[in-house]
């Protein structure tokens, strides 16, 4: 993290305080749709692993949600 | 479907309050409650994972109109460690054991509460992503690690419900 980096973020955390709370969560949802995980209506898993699994398994990469 | 906001977000808070639901905002949906300026697609709730406590849940997310069936009913009751919820006026995920926190007492005992919102300490939502270790979420977390440490020092508290 660099200073300039460092003091941007320290600038928009102040800002965020100062909105309230109902702005701050009206404003920070928002809805794309993730292909795959977007298409089934329930999905349970026994295990965090099996979740973890099948998300490598069957999501696209570009979602970002296997692991490192 | 509209993207979540504040009136569901409410909505959940009171329903699970009205039920006596054990359960913490976890995720980034928590830390967006904490003040982390972000944005997210999901709202995320670590669950007490007791059966009275499931059942309890099962009534309050009827209530808030997601449709289930008996067999996904019993899974929430039983508290299957990962649950996706689409089914209802809203995306929710239900997380009864996230990776990175022991035990729901820890982080219950660590939680942050915000105009009743019941929400997990920051630092528990850094471990939980930390323990997961997905490529999402590695150029949020320091950014949110930051966060954190903004957050602790205008708290002034470690444990401040």
């Amino acid at each position: 993290m660099t200073d300039s980096t460092s003091r941007e973020w320290l600038e928009e955390f102040e800002a965020a305080a100062q909105r309230p709370l109902k702005t701050r969560l009206d404003y920070s949802f928002i809805k794309t749709y993730k292909p795959v995980m977007d298409d089934a209506e329930f999905r349970s898993f026994e295990t965090m692993e099996d979740y973890r699994r099948w998300c490598e398994e069957e999501l696209p990469r570009w979602l970002g949600y296997a692991r490192l | 479907m509209p993207a979540f906001d504040y009136k569901q977000a409410a909505d959940i808070r009171n329903a699970l309050k009205r039920h006596g639901v054990r359960h913490l905002f976890i995720g980034k949906s928590g830390a967006v409650l904490l003040g982390f300026p972000d944005t997210t697609q999901d709202a995320d709730l670590f669950v007490d994972k007791d059966q009275a406590n499931g059942r309890a849940l099962v009534v309050a997310l009827a209530e808030l109109g997601f449709r289930l069936t008996p067999d996904q009913a019993g899974e929430i009751e039983r508290g299957k460690d990962f649950i996706q919820l689409k089914n209802g006026p809203f995306d929710l995920d239900l997380v009864f054991a996230p990776d990175g926190i022991e035990r729901f007492a820890d982080a219950w005992e660590r939680r942050v509460e915000i105009e009743g919102f019941l929400v997990c300490h920051p630092d528990d939502i850094i471990l939980s992503k930390e323990a997961a270790n997905r490529e999402k979420d590695r150029e949020s977390l320091p950014r949110l690690r930051a966060f954190r440490d903004y957050w602790k020092q205008h708290q002034g508290k470690d444990n401040p419900h």
